[in-house]
């Protein structure tokens, strides 16, 4: 008995998010073929494969596999939330929206081809989203695939990424929020689609109900601890470890949950969130697959940039 | 087979599936929190002005081919939301900055740049996601269910209308077809298409409601295109120039009215031709061949119609 522990291995986490994030970016880089008019394309192709850390696919197939789906019937799904969240970052940083300059350490979409291109190559992922889904998801029954694409539909719309942003402009410009609000867009800018990825992955995986809605929970759980923990390491980290400019929220006097709770309360509530979200995955816990799910989890946590 | 078509009243065909449709649509976008973003797609998806073409043409090719209305409804419906959301974008400052819209200022003069964005971003995947939530089951299969969405999502995309309004905005001056087939054709043959899937259409069967669709699309734009230049409507000074800028990108304007009556013709011709194989279907086929008649001649307006 002793010796099965001993040989129980140990989970690699770096070495698995090396290997998943380059399965997705080479499916990612093949997903998105250069056709007539090449701008528009060429566009498309500009942000998707800019990098980034491919949380969301990866969180996608993870879910698959720990339901005991394969990696290759997860992709599709896995490369189209990749696509949702890059059209809504191209939406997002446009002028009249919040006029980024920088995305990924490149200029941002509209700095290169024009705020026409942006807007179109924004639409046309959003579309291919659901074209790449429905053409080629395999290993899976139809019924879960038409399941899959109604779940990432209601993750992008007045449900999902739009309302968050919707508040998040109304909100914008001094006038003081309550912690309600401040839930409600994080839980729509954030918490949506990276719920979506992981019901997504549960759903084509073949999960059950009961196994898809404890996911789910999970993903909210995370979806959550990421953006406190993106508030928390705005106030104590410098822009030289961050990569990105640091104290930018205080500057904007945007409403942040150390500014609502403090610091303290704010450290805690994540521990809380992670708590949750761990307990969620306590039936798993027998196999070894919940182990990425878990260090993902904690990788969220305890992330120093 | 013109006087066939003469005898099916298309005017009251059609009044009430747009009824239908527009209680429809304004039942799937009930106000909630936050309002403005609803409010904003409400205006553009419910546009008094609106003809909704696309539904009927879906709704009667689904019919045509002994398809359940009420398996087209939702179909119908995505694909108004869709249209509107494309729509929206398409008149923002960035792209043909275009200050109205079916007889209303467009959304963005009225909602703001910001909101427009958005609208139109949160219209696309409602359309998806009304299809698979609204969709009787027990009368289209599932797989029949991916394709209706493959087929919009294909139509809206990279290389149907964005790829048009891509090429309408910073394209060749020659690309007037490319441009027309794209921005009009498509939604004409994913509305037909669509319909016909729906129904369980044989591929011969989609491919000639794909023909007939991206004719009638392309017609009904052309047709436009010569009322437009016709009209005698006395139009605000500063609105001049941006209707000079149209003709220019008009087919009337890149090839003359001479050449846009032939093109016209030829794809009355065209889309009546690929009905040609329904004639099996009987009196279910005249909704769709008079639908090419009223594309062409406009042999009626709609009471409310701006």
């Amino acid at each position: 008995q002793e010796q099965v522990i001993l040989q129980k291995p140990t989970f690699d986490f770096k070495a698995y998010m090396l290997e998943k994030g380059t399965s997705v970016q080479k499916a990612l880089d093949e997903s998105i073929v250069v056709k007539h008019p090449p701008t528009i394309h060429e566009a498309m192709r500009y942000s998707l494969l800019a990098g980034g850390k491919r949380v969301r696919p990866i969180l996608c197939i993870a879910a698959c596999e720990l339901v005991g789906g394969k990696e290759a019937t997860a992709m599709p799904a896995a490369c189209a939330v990749e696509m949702i969240h890059t059209m809504s970052l191209i939406h997002d940083d446009l002028p009249c929206m919040d006029n980024d300059d920088f995305r990924r350490g490149k200029p941002t979409n509209h700095k290169v081809y024009g705020e026409d291109v942006a807007v179109l190559a924004g639409d046309s992922l959003l579309a291919f989203a659901f074209e790449y889904v429905s053409s080629f998801t395999v290993g899976t029954s139809p019924a879960r695939v038409l399941a899959a694409i109604g779940e990432l539909a209601k993750s992008i719309g007045t449900e999902g990424l739009v309302a968050g942003q919707v508040v998040d402009i109304a909100s914008t410009g001094g006038e003081d929020i309550g912690l309600d609000q401040l839930e409600f867009i994080h839980i729509h800018k954030t918490a949506a689609l990276l719920e979506a990825s992981v019901v997504l992955g549960a759903i084509l995986g073949g999960g059950s109900d009961a196994q898809v809605e404890k996911l789910r929970k999970f993903a909210r759980c995370i979806g959550l601890l990421f953006q406190v923990v993106d508030d928390i390491l705005d106030v104590t980290k410098s822009s030289e470890e961050l990569g990105k400019t640091a104290g930018k929220d205080l500057l904007v006097d945007k409403t942040t949950y150390p500014k609502l709770l403090g610091l303290e309360k704010s450290r805690q509530f994540a521990e809380e969130l992670l708590a949750e979200a761990k307990q969620q995955l306590e039936e798993f816990e027998s196999q070894e697959a919940v182990a990425p799910l878990v260090a993902l989890a904690e990788y969220i946590a305890y992330r120093q940039n | 087979t013109s006087s066939v078509s003469a005898n099916f009243d298309l005017k009251t065909y059609w009044s009430t599936l747009r009824e239908e449709i527009n209680q429809k649509l304004d039942e799937a976008i009930p106000v909630k929190y936050p309002a403005q973003i609803y409010e904003s797609m409400r205006y553009s998806v419910l546009a008094e002005g609106a003809k909704r073409a696309p539904p009927v043409m879906c709704v009667a090719a689904c019919e045509l081919l002994g398809g359940n209305r009420l398996a087209a409804f939702p179909t119908a419906c995505a694909l108004e939301m869709v249209h509107a959301a494309s729509l929206i974008h398409d008149d923002l400052p960035c792209m043909d900055d275009d200050p109205s819209r079916r007889g209303q200022p467009s959304n963005h003069t009225v909602f703001g740049m910001d909101m427009a964005i958005l609208a139109g971003d949160a219209l696309f995947p409602l359309g998806f996601r009304h299809i698979v939530s609204h969709t009787p089951t027990n009368l289209v299969p599932e797989t029949q269910l991916l394709r209706v969405i493959n087929e919009i999502a294909r139509a809206v995309g990279s290389t149907g209308m964005a790829a048009g309004q891509f090429v309408d905005l910073e394209g060749p001056a020659n690309a007037i077809d490319f441009i027309h087939a794209k921005k009009y054709g498509e939604m004409g043959e994913c509305s037909a298409v669509c319909g016909g899937l729906l129904a369980g259409a044989n591929d011969d069967e989609i491919q000639r409601l794909r023909r007939y669709g991206r004719a009638v699309g392309i017609l009904y734009q052309v047709v436009d295109d010569m009322l437009e230049v016709n009209s005698s409507k006395p139009k605000p000074v500063d609105a001049e120039k941006l209707v000079e800028e149209k003709k220019e990108k008009s087919y009337v304007g890149a090839y003359g009215i001479e050449k846009a009556l032939k093109v016209a013709e030829g794809l009355r011709a065209e889309a009546k031709n690929a009905l040609e194989g329904f004639e099996k279907y009987g009196e279910k086929v005249l909704p769709l061949y008079s639908f090419v008649d009223y594309a062409a001649d406009r042999s009626f307006s709609f009471a409310d119609q701006v």
